[in-house]
Order: structure tokens, then C-alpha cells, then sequence
């Protein structure tokens, strides 16, 4: 439970790690490229009102000084009828957008041109001015009144001229606009004057129904508007300082969804890129968190083992860094338990092993006594019974046992006396043995042993320091190894003793060119009765004995191959003495 | 209360609250751009529903009185110059001002702006007027004297380019004319004192007073002179000094005779919810808006409550109009400026002698009064 749990977990962290930074930063720039659309949008419809109104004005206000020019010039000479005609003659050829003209006295009374009805343009008429659109014929009309003053300034009359509107369309119709978007010129009453569209100009007012238009004639100058789904762009025509006085405005309007298409399309982008970069993330993380928690899981089971007390054998887990140091965390602590568990194992096995040893000891005791007397007897008794006497085979072979069974019971005890202070032999003080001598004095004692197996003994003695150990202890250590190695039919023996690198110790090797002990009998050669030799032929305590009375030293005694060839290597490590 | 009382008292509360937004106040203003920012923001602010609609001042008061002749399209609330009030009372246009408004603590100018025929017939929302405007370390003038004006602009020739700021404009011919005796009104116009002013104004172009620029950019041109320090004393009213960079360094003293006008929001007889227009009314002339505009656009509050919290500037402005004169208050005095301004340019260009002019002047406003013959 715990792995997939922890992958879970790790995933969804890493998920939440992808998906808030992406649905953020997509959100962010969602939001940021719909402003910039919409800011973009709304400027170029605001350039493009302000081009067009400039265009409207620069019509209107070349009309207007050409009308202002010639009234001023009727003022000076309005007794002159044939000049008058002439000048509205040259008015109406230059000035395409005039569609009539006429030229009223102060009162209001019609001196020259067309009728003016429903115009104020009496000396009440406030001066000059363009007024509100008209739509009492096809196209829209507007009036354009100007007062005509002398040189002295003193008005002599007014010049009225009645100005075609198409041109405000057709300045509309030729700008190019984009998908559903329309130009539109409002009067002062919210009337169109012109769309850019096809639908045809109708004198009903905008004005309460279309909120672009009630806030293009409420500004005094430009802005924009979104509503009822449409994005408007306005400008009132009387910011145009030329245009004072007209109450016009011009709107630039176009459906949201046509404007800010490139916003949806960017949205849209957006959005499918931020949705492969999330399942990329996704997968990325999956894979990510099955890999980085894999070793921990097999941690998480090997620690389970460990836990249960059960051998773990698998290979190590790796991992990269700090997963890497809690895997080789984990089996220092797992070779550690194992070898506390061993530790345990030994010391438990010790204990029962010294109960025996004393058990075995007081067994053997009692047994030496009878069993001398059996070995007596049967002694007495062969001496009784001549050669070829039927008895004489049983009782040799009775004595012969009994003689053998002295042996196991000798060893025995050896094995279980407490450590004894002997007396100095070989030249050594108390405590102390000198190698080359206890070399020496063995070879001598196993001279007939190695005679009768046809083996050499080879010695080679470096060391030179007196050793902590009680000569006859040493030697009955290197007695046994070398005995033993010719029980095992080896051929050349070597004992060497060196010095140990640092010169605190010294090291003596026993080595043969025997069959050699098994690596899986290596620890186990030291332990009480523990044999591989032919059954009968060995008691299994030799070794234990060498064992014991090198650890009693301070020594330590080990086994391995012959590093010179075939056959096994003891390698005795004796403190040199103070 | 039980659980189903509550529901049913919850369900009647919400079937007794207004489903439909208030219909929105139609508000028709000559507000200047700036202006208008500030009044939108204003409205907003106080969540009122205004549908606002701007007159070019140029042609307020004729499109206003169509407006309101043709009952067509009526607003509620208008925004009108001080000296169109005449004509459209006498139109029987406007609505008197209702007592609650009357009866606030209007200053003695303001409330002489909304007043005719002994009747106050809107809120005052401004008052202005033409005042000297002089750097602090500028000389005085020794009085607000016109003779004293010009003494201490030509003591200023050496330091300034041209150091008398004036416009080639009727409403800045008035404190000559009245120098002289004259007025604006058909009546007061003969004689030659008004010749004798406008030949002194006049005469001032060129020399002391730069000459006149291009038609419809008198207002640019004066500021771009009075930054570049090329005016020492500037005749102007308070619309000049809103965006003045420096306000806090500028000095303001009176000048004799000077017009004193204003801006009234009046509400039309033809209005279809006057008691709204009234109501925008007084939120426009609240104290805190007074404020605003006071600090925006140095505009002198209407409202004496207002005053004690003024600007310094606004305040210096509004002690120098406290001894200016109204303009004649008369139905036709905004259209004596048609006659009276072509007559000033053809002077001052040289086109028509002083005489000339006020004889064609004369004749004009006799037309205008219906004397002429």
C-alpha cells in the first residue's frame, strides 16, 4: 500500500506543480491578449473616426470658407444684382456639395437664390453655423449659414446654402472596414445622416435607442462603448475646432464577435496549447513519479524484510541522490542487524557451548578414573594371555580404545582448564615465548609424525620480539596445526613467523599443500567437536583448543587459502610482549 | 419566526422591490471637454442614471430654444450661460428655482446670476468674469483702473515681448466701453464714448497686446504666451486658469468694468421629471462638487460653504469679480456679440474706423431691439 499511495501522492503533487503554473500563465496571457485585442481594436476604430471626421470636416469647412468669402463679398457691393448672380453662379459650380443657395436680408426677407423655409436666419440667428440635418428630399441635406458682413463688420445679409449630405457616405462607404462593422454619422438629434452600410437612411432617431449614440452625443469627445454585444468607437464632431458649433458625431461600430475574432482564435490557441502542455506535464509527472518512487518502494519492502527478520539477498537499491544514501542507509543497517543477529546467534551458541564444556569436563572426570582402571585391566590381561591366545584380540582392541577415549577425555579437559601460569621453557620469561625457539623445539617433537607421513616441514623465522603468550601454549597451538596437516596427507608444510606490519605483533602461518578447508567449513573448524576428518580418527576439539588458547593471548587465529598454491593457510596473530 | 414564515415574508420583500431601473435624467450641458470628465465621474459617483447630451457652446442658446419651443426630446436639467437666462424667461421656457433650492446659502454674485425679474429661475453653478492675471513677482497695477492697467503694462515693454494679454473679443471690449460710458445695449451704444473705447482698444493690438491670431485659437495662443513669459498682465477669466502650471505664482487683481457672468442649470418648463432635474441640480452644486471644480478648474463656487473651502486662487478670482458688473440682462445681449465682434476685428485690422464701426454696430442692435426704422 505504501508504494502505490506514495506514487499517487507524488503525482498529484506534480500534477498540481503543472496544472497551476499553466492554467495561471494561461489565464494570464488569455486575459492579456483579449486586452491588447480589444485596446488594438478600439484605437484603430478611434484612428479611423478621427481620418473620417477630419475628411467630414475638411468637406464641410472648404464649403463653408468659400460660402464665408462670398458673402463677405456680397457685403461689400449687395446693390450689385448682376455681380450677385455671378457670385451664386461661381458658388454652386465650385462647391459641388452646395445644393441650393440663397441670400436673405438682416430681417429675413429673400433677396437672391432659392426659398429658405423653416431656417432661422434673421439677425437672431445667432451668427453662422452648420445646423442639424434635414431629410425632406432623397438625401440628407444641412444648412449652412453665414452672415454676410461688410468691411465695417455691420451684417448686410445672409448667405444660406443648402449642402448635400451624400458626400458624408460617400466618405463612409469608401473606408475599409473589417468583417460586420459599420460607420455611422449621427446628428445632433441622434439622426443618422449616413452609414456606411446599404440600409437606407431614415430620419428616426438613435438617440435612447442605441447607447453608443446617446454617449457619442453626450462626449464632447471621443470614446468607446461596449454593449447590447457590439463594440462602438465614437467621436463627437465638436471637438473639430473648424466643426464648432455642429452637433454631429461619428461611430465606428462592429459586432464583439467579429471584432475581437483574433482574441478568440488566440484564446482558442491558447487554450489547446496550454492543454498539450498539461497533458505533456501529466505524463511527464506520471512517468517521473513511477521512477522516483520505484526505489523507494523497494526500499519500503526491503526495510519490510528487514523487519520481519528475513535474509535479504536482492541486489542493493540504487537511487539518485538522497534516494541513493537511504538505499545504502538501509543495507548498512540491514548488514549491521545481520550481524548483530549473528553476534547473538554466537554468543548464544557460546553459552551453550561453555555449559557443555563444563558438563563435557566433569564427564570426562569421572570417566578417567574407570577408564584407567579398564585400560589397567585389559593391559594386566593381555600380559596374561600369550600370543594367539583367542582373548588376545579383544582385550588389544578394548585397550586400544580405552586408550582413545583417555585421548578425547585428555582433550577435553585441556579445552576446559582455566588459563595457568606455566613455567618458563625455551628461554622465555613468564608469560612470553620466543617464536624462533617454540618453532625450532617443534619441529623437533613432530619430526617421527612427519617421518611417517612422508611429509617436510619447512620453518622460516623472522620475528626476533618475545610474543604475549605462554610458550607451551604456543606450541601445543603449533603442534596441532602441523599435526593436522599431516594427518591430512600434505606432503610440505611451512611455518613461517614475521613480524606484524607496525611491529606490535607477530604473525606466524602454518600453511600445507593439502585438499584445503572449504570457505562454508572456515568458521566452523574453530568450533568444539566440529571434525572433517574420517569419523574416529579426530575428537574435533584440536582446533577449538588452538582457538582458545590463542584467544587467551589476546591473539587471533583464522583460515584460509595457501595464497602459494593449493592446500589452507593459518594465519596466528600473537601480541608482541611489553 | 418559523422557518416558513420567514420564506413567505423573504418572497414578499423580494415582489415588492423594483424590477426596472429609473428612467435616466436627460441633462443637456455646454460643458467644455475637461469639464465633462468630471462631471461624468461626478454622476457616476453618486450612482445617478443621467443621459447627458452636449450643446457646442457656440450655438447653445439658439439650439436650446428649439429644443425647447418644439417640445420634442425636453430635458431635464440644462446648463445654460448666465446671459441666456433673459431670453429664454422670456420665452416662458424655464421652470422657476424651487424654494428648497432658493433658500441655500448662495453667494450674493450667484445668486444675482440666477436672478430676473426679481426671480431666481436656476442654481448657479459657476461664476466667472475677466480678471488681471499677473505673476506674484509682477508690479500691480497701482488700481484696477484700465489707465493704470496700461501704465504698468508699458513699464513692462522692456521684460515682456507684449506684456498686456487681451483678446480681440466683445466681452474684452466691454470694460472700454464702459470706461467710456457706453454698454452693451442698444441703448448705451450711442455717442462717442463707445467709439472712443473701441479706438483704445483697438490701438492696443500690435503694441502692447500681441497681435490677434487666426480665428478660433485665441485660447491656445494665450496660454502658450503666458507660459513662454511673454505676457506680464493677462485679462482673462477663470476657464484660462484651470491647467495654469504654477497656479500657487500667480497674482490676481480686478480690472474696472469688467463683465461678470457665470453658468446656471436650469430645468425647462417642457421638462417631463423636473423634480430629477433639480435633484442633479443640486448634486452638481453640492458642496464637495463645488470643490472639485474649484480645485480643477479655479472655478469660484457658487455657494458659500464652498467658498470658505475654496482654492486661494479661486478665491483671489472671486474677490476681484466681486465689484465686476453683469452684462445688461436682457433677452438680446448674447446677440449683441454678433454684431459687436466683426465690428472690433474690422478695427483692429485696420478695415473701418472706430466710427464706422459703432455707426454699423448701432444700427445692428437697433435692428436687434427693434427700433430700427
Amino acid at each position: 500500500m505504501t508504494g502505490p499511495t506514495l506514487r499517487w501522492r507524488v503525482l498529484v503533487v506534480l500534477s498540481l506543480a503543472a496544472v497551476l503554473p499553466t492554467v495561471v500563465v494561461g489565464s494570464l496571457a488569455i486575459s492579456r491578449a483579449r486586452h491588447d485585442v480589444e485596446d488594438e481594436v478600439k484605437r484603430g476604430a478611434l484612428a479611423h473616426i478621427r481620418a473620417l471626421g477630419q475628411a467630414l470636416d475638411g468637406t464641410l469647412q472648404d464649403a463653408r470658407r468659400t460660402v464665408e468669402l462670398a458673402a463677405g463679398q456680397w457685403a461689400d457691393a449687395p446693390g450689385d444684382n448682376r455681380g450677385t448672380q455671378l457670385l451664386l453662379r461661381r458658388l454652386r459650380r465650385d462647391v459641388p456639395i452646395v445644393q441650393s443657395l440663397s441670400i436673405v436680408d438682416p430681417n429675413g426677407a429673400l433677396l437672391f437664390g432659392d426659398p429658405v423655409p423653416g431656417v432661422d436666419v434673421g439677425s437672431h440667428s445667432f451668427g453662422g453655423y452648420i445646423g442639424d440635418a434635414m431629410f425632406s428630399g432623397p438625401r440628407p441635406t444641412v444648412h449652412l449659414v453665414v452672415q454676410a458682413r461688410g468691411r465695417t463688420g455691420e451684417l448686410m445679409g445672409v448667405v444660406v446654402a443648402s449642402l448635400d449630405l451624400g458626400f458624408v457616405r460617400e466618405i463612409l462607404m469608401s473606408a475599409r472596414l473589417g468583417p460586420g462593422a459599420r460607420l455611422l454619422v449621427v446628428d445632433g438629434s441622434g439622426v443618422p445622416v449616413a452609414t456606411s452600410d446599404l440600409l437606407p437612411t431614415s430620419p428616426t432617431s438613435l438617440a435612447g435607442k442605441d447607447p453608443a449614440v446617446d454617449r457619442a452625443l453626450a462626449s464632447t469627445v471621443e470614446g468607446t462603448l461596449s454593449a447590447n454585444g457590439t463594440v462602438s468607437a465614437y467621436r463627437n464632431l465638436s471637438s473639430y475646432q473648424s466643426l464648432r458649433g455642429v452637433r454631429w458625431a461619428i461611430l465606428h461600430q462592429q459586432p464583439e464577435a467579429e471584432a475581437y475574432a483574433l482574441a478568440r482564435t488566440t484564446t482558442r490557441d491558447t487554450l489547446v496549447i496550454g492543454a498539450v502542455a498539461l497533458a505533456l506535464a501529466l505524463a511527464l509527472g506520471a512517468f517521473f513519479a513511477t521512477r522516483l518512487t520505484r526505489p523507494l518502494a523497494a526500499l519500503a519492502h526491503r526495510a519490510d524484510a528487514i523487519a520481519a527478520g528475513q535474509i535479504v539477498d536482492a541486489p542493493p537499491v540504487r537511487g539518485p541522490g538522497e534516494i541513493g544514501t537511504l538505499a545504502h542507509s538501509v543495507d548498512e543497517m540491514a548488514k549491521r542487524i545481520a550481524e548483530r543477529a549473528e553476534l547473538s546467534a554466537a554468543l548464544a551458541r557460546g553459552d551453550r557451548l561453555a555449559s557443555v564444556g563444563v558438563m563435557s569436563a566433569q564427564v570426562a572426570h569421572e570417566i578417567n578414573n574407570p577408564l584407567t582402571t579398564v585400560l589397567g585391566y585389559a593391559k594386566l590381561l593381555l600380559e596374561d594371555k600369550p600370543d594367539g591366545h583367542p582373548d588376545r584380540a579383544a582385550l588389544e582392541l578394548i585397550a586400544e580404545e580405552a586408550e582413545r577415549m583417555k585421548k578425547i577425555i585428555g582433550g577435553l579437559l585441556e579445552y576446559a582448564r582455566a588459563p595457568r601460569p606455566s613455567e618458563p621453557m625455551l628461554g622465555s620469561a613468564a608469560g612470553t615465548a620466543m617464536p624462533a625457539m617454540v618453532v625450532r623445539h617443534v619441529g623437533e617433537l613432530v619430526a617421527p609424525q612427519l617421518r611417517r607421513a612422508r611429509a617436510r616441514l619447512v620453518t622460516d623465522v623472522t620475528a626476533t620480539a618475545p610474543i604475549a603468550i605462554e610458550a607451551h601454549a604456543l606450541q601445543q597451538v603449533l603442534v596441532n596445526l602441523v599435526q593436522n596437516a599431516a594427518q591430512a596427507g600434505c606432503t610440505a608444510i611451512t611455518v613461517t613467523a614475521a613480524p606484524a606490519p607496525g611491529g606490535v605483533a607477530t604473525i606466524i602461518k602454518v600453511a600445507d599443500d593439502g585438499p584445503g578447508i572449504a570457505a562454508a567449513d572456515r568458521t566452523r573448524v574453530f568450533d568444539p567437536f566440529y571434525t572433517t576428518k574420517a569419523p574416529g580418527t579426530g575428537t574435533g576439539l584440536g582446533l577449538a583448543v588452538c582457538k582458545h588458547l590463542v584467544a587467551t593471548a589476546g591473539g587471533s587465529i583464522d583460515v584460509g587459502d595457501n595464497p602459494n598454491g593449493r592446500g589452507a593457510e593459518f594465519r596466528v596473530v600473537i601480541p608482541n610482549a611489553a | 419566526m418559523r422557518p416558513a414564515l420567514a420564506f413567505a415574508t423573504m418572497l414578499a420583500a423580494c415582489g415588492n422591490a423594483p424590477t426596472a431601473a429609473p428612467a435616466p435624467i436627460h441633462f443637456l450641458h455646454t460643458f467644455a471637454p475637461a469639464e465633462t470628465e468630471l462631471v461624468n465621474k461626478a454622476i457616476a459617483d453618486r450612482g445617478l442614471a443621467v443621459e447627458a447630451s452636449l450643446v457646442p457652446f457656440a450655438r447653445g442658446q439658439q439650439v436650446i430654444r428649439e429644443i425647447l419651443r418644439a417640445h420634442h426630446a425636453c430635458p431635464d436639467l440644462i446648463r445654460i450661460d448666465a446671459t441666456w437666462l433673459p431670453g429664454l424667461v422670456a420665452d416662458d421656457l424655464l421652470a422657476p428655482l424651487p424654494p428648497a433650492l432658493a433658500t441655500l446659502d448662495w453667494s450674493p454674485e450667484a445668486a444675482q446670476l440666477a436672478t430676473y425679474r426679481d426671480q431666481l429661475w436656476g442654481a448657479p453653478q459657476t461664476v466667472d468674469g475677466l480678471v488681471v492675471v499677473r505673476d506674484a513677482g509682477t508690479p500691480s497695477p497701482a488700481s484696477p483702473a484700465i489707465a493704470d492697467l496700461v501704465a504698468a503694462a508699458k513699464a513692462q515693454t522692456a521684460a515682456f515681448a507684449h506684456p498686456l494679454g487681451l483678446r480681440v473679443d466683445a466681452y474684452w471690449l466691454v470694460p472700454w466701453l464702459r470706461a467710456e460710458g457706453a454698454e452693451l445695449a442698444p441703448d448705451r451704444i450711442a455717442g462717442g464714448g463707445a467709439a472712443r473705447g473701441l479706438a483704445d482698444f483697438a490701438a492696443l493690438f500690435g503694441q502692447l497686446a500681441a497681435a490677434p491670431p487666426p480665428l478660433g485659437s485665441e485660447a491656445p495662443d494665450e496660454l502658450r504666451r503666458w507660459t513662454e513669459h511673454e505676457l506680464a498682465y493677462w485679462v482673462t477669466g477663470p476657464w484660462q486658469l484651470g491647467n495654469l502650471a504654477g497656479r500657487d505664482a500667480i497674482a490676481v487683481s480686478a480690472l474696472a468694468h469688467a463683465p461678470r457672468g457665470g453658468q446656471l442649470l436650469v430645468v425647462p418648463r417642457c421638462a417631463e421629471r423636473p423634480d430629477d432635474g433639480w435633484r442633479l441640480a443640486a448634486e452638481l452644486t453640492s458642496i464637495d462638487v463645488e470643490l472639485i471644480f474649484s480645485d480643477a478648474f479655479a472655478a469660484v463656487p457658487t455657494r458659500r460653504a464652498a467658498l470658505a473651502h475654496a482654492t486661494p486662487l479661486a478665491l483671489a478670482i472671486g474677490a476681484a469679480l466681486a465689484n465686476a458688473e453683469m452684462l445688461p440682462r436682457s433677452p438680446i445681449t448674447p446677440l449683441l456679440f454678433d454684431d459687436l465682434n466683426p465690428a472690433l476685428a474690422a478695427v483692429v485690422a485696420g478695415d473701418a474706423t472706430a466710427d464706422e464701426a459703432i455707426d454699423g454696430v448701432r444700427r445692428g442692435w437697433a435692428r436687434l431691439s427693434g427700433s430700427a426704422p
